[in-house]
């Protein structure tokens, strides 16, 4: 925009910009429209996002068991919930369960996204192609990568353990989702596989903005490959690279689908992350009040950590 | 002669990777392809048998499940989500465009937030205000559910894209006598129709992927979505892997089969502004 503006008019630095002006007055004189447009998303979210975050803190408080909403305003007031989330162990060991899994997808979502990102840079006949075949896990539901790799880690005939007897990295198959060692390991992989795309994505779009003429520049300087990433790509991608690798946090934080359908949380709560022990309260134990409780302590430590990297983010973005 | 080396080994890695990334697809594949008593050895054969490939695993598993329930539901639901997303997305985020940028930023924030809330916390109260007004274990439960879930992140690509679209059209428009509803409606929404479809696409893949909802919303067996049927499908039928994953197939198969076709559009409109 500015550029073509200033190709347009030669004085263009001397005029002030005209757009943001006119934005300001058409939406003063004129912004009923904006507002029509933008009143049902905002009163679908009022309804089902605001209402409901209220029913959580509201069904939180409550003591007793009930699933009718009708029933939640009978119940008595009371900090139990709280108390019982805080002082179970079981809530720290899903925290730390979340902790590991969403720092495990994040790396491997980055590490693998950044490699196909970088071979994929440069222009390449058929790239197109070969772009799309690499982002396929994006569209596959989680669910069903989940069922493919529950097939493929099979501890009797799971292809995936014939790969590594022949590798000779392990001498004998591998329970992966009946040991509590391994289940996280084989959660973990369809989350990566469906996370990294997404990264490549980003990355691939921050990648090609950066002018070749930098690296001809670099490489005419003598500079290595390692060198040429470190002083020319890494500083050009890393703002995107820190936001993708927010989202993929975001995401594996709250993601469900992965662990509930392989493990449900099991064996002996070694894959139970806090999104599944919501659900496991929940919809197994029927107790909504405590699980709305774990909720809210959920959404505290989420955002305790997501505004300690405010800064991080600011800095970058604004 | 270095650079025609250098192009090879670039051809080689990513192939490489490639094969790699790609190996679960190639094994769902290869196990619906292949019978059973083959597949379950402790050293199953990388490379098919041509002899034996067929396609029985794909009509067992329509006796064994009704799959073809499971796949009707989940067009059902993504056809409906996608119609709500782009119609409130496109009103939203031309709005958010074109409104002042204070309100827009303070919209961007709170989506983060909604990002925050974890799918398995937020069905809790759903679940609770769909009994209360009768609309539990309806296909209609979940178009809402995941219209919700979706519309803020799809307003701010539509956001993204209303911002390429220069504001002189409308300003133009605007002097020649042009109502500002007349401009968006003749003007704005015919150059958005790359964003409009990116969204379509985006909105479709995660509704047609969607499983804490339909997990939790739907009780019994007539609402049954393909993910949760095919989850379902592990537990009773671990030894019908070839059938399983036939489903498997036929399931992930409209959604790849719409990326592949559609990728270059999706891409361009989650790249023209969501990512700067």
């Amino acid at each position: 925009m500015t550029l073509t503006g200033a190709r347009d008019t030669p004085n263009a630095a001397d005029t002030p910009p005209r757009q943001p002006r006119w934005r300001l007055s058409l939406s003063a004189r004129n912004s009923f429209l904006s507002y029509a447009l933008l009143a049902p998303s905002l009163a679908l979210a009022l309804v089902f996002i605001a209402f409901p975050i209220y029913m959580i803190v509201n069904l939180s408080l409550r003591d007793g068991r009930t699933m009718v909403m009708s029933e939640v305003g009978d119940l008595p007031f009371t900090l139990n919930n709280y108390t019982g989330v805080l002082t179970d162990p079981e809530t720290w060991d899903s925290l730390r369960i979340s902790a590991i899994y969403t720092t495990a997808t994040v790396l491997g979502a980055i590490v693998v996204g950044m490699s196909t990102a970088l071979l994929l840079r440069r222009r390449l006949p058929g790239r197109r192609w070969l772009r799309t075949l690499i982002l396929i896990p994006w569209p596959i539901p989680g669910a069903i990568a989940t069922v493919a790799f529950v097939w493929m880690l099979d501890g009797t005939y799971g292809v995936v353990n014939y790969l590594l007897r022949n590798l000779g990295i392990v001498d004998e198959n591998i329970a992966w989702f009946f040991n509590p060692d391994t289940a996280l390991i084989g959660v973990l992989m369809p989350t990566v596989w469906i996370a990294y795309p997404l990264c490549t994505l980003m990355l691939l779009a921050s990648l090609q903005s950066v002018p070749e003429e930098l690296y001809e520049a670099a490489r005419v300087d003598g500079a290595t490959p390692r060198q040429q990433f470190r002083h020319v790509t890494w500083p050009a991608v890393q703002n995107t690279a820190v936001l993708a690798m927010i989202v993929t946090g975001l995401w594996s934080f709250t993601t469900f689908d992965f662990i509930y359908a392989i493990t449900r949380g099991g064996p002996d709560g070694a894959t139970q992350t806090l999104a599944v022990a919501i659900y496991n309260q929940a919809f197994r134990f029927f107790d909504m009040p405590y699980a709305a409780a774990l909720g809210v302590v959920t959404m505290a430590i989420a955002s305790t950590v997501l505004l300690a990297l405010f800064p991080v983010v600011r800095r970058r973005f604004f | 002669m270095t650079s025609w080396r250098m192009r090879v080994l670039r051809y080689m890695l990513i192939f490489a990777l490639i094969i790699v990334l790609l190996f679960p697809v190639y094994w769902m594949v290869l196990t619906a392809l292949l019978p059973t008593r083959i597949l379950l050895s402790p050293s199953p054969p990388l490379i098919p048998p041509m002899a034996e490939i067929n396609f029985d695993s794909f009509w067992r598993v329509f006796e064994l499940r009704p799959v073809e329930t499971w796949l009707a539901n989940s067009a059902i639901v993504t056809s409906g989500t996608v119609v709500a997303c782009v119609v409130l997305a496109t009103m939203a985020g031309y709005s958010l465009s074109r409104l002042a940028s204070k309100f827009a930023l303070a919209v961007g924030y709170s989506l983060f937030l909604v990002r925050l809330i974890p799918a398995t916390l937020l069905v809790i109260p759903l679940f609770m205000m769909f009994g209360a007004i009768g609309l539990n274990n309806t296909l209609r439960s979940l178009v809402i559910a995941n219209t919700v879930i979706i519309v803020p992140f799809a307003a701010w690509l539509m956001k993204s894209f209303f911002d390429s679209i220069p504001v002189e059209l409308e300003e133009a428009a605007h002097a020649d006598g042009c109502s500002r509803l007349r401009a968006f409606l003749i003007i704005v929404l015919p150059l958005a129709k790359p964003g409009i479809g990116a969204v379509a696409i985006f909105s479709a893949i995660l509704a047609w992927g969607e499983f804490t909802f339909a997990r939790t919303l739907i009780q019994g067996d007539a609402g049954v979505t393909v993910t949760v049927g095919l989850v379902s499908f592990v537990g009773e039928y671990t030894a019908d892997w070839g059938a399983l994953m036939a489903a498997g197939l036929l399931s992930v198969g409209p959604m790849v089969l719409l990326f592949i076709l559609l990728e270059p559009l999706l891409i361009s409109g989650l790249t023209s502004g969501a990512v700067k």
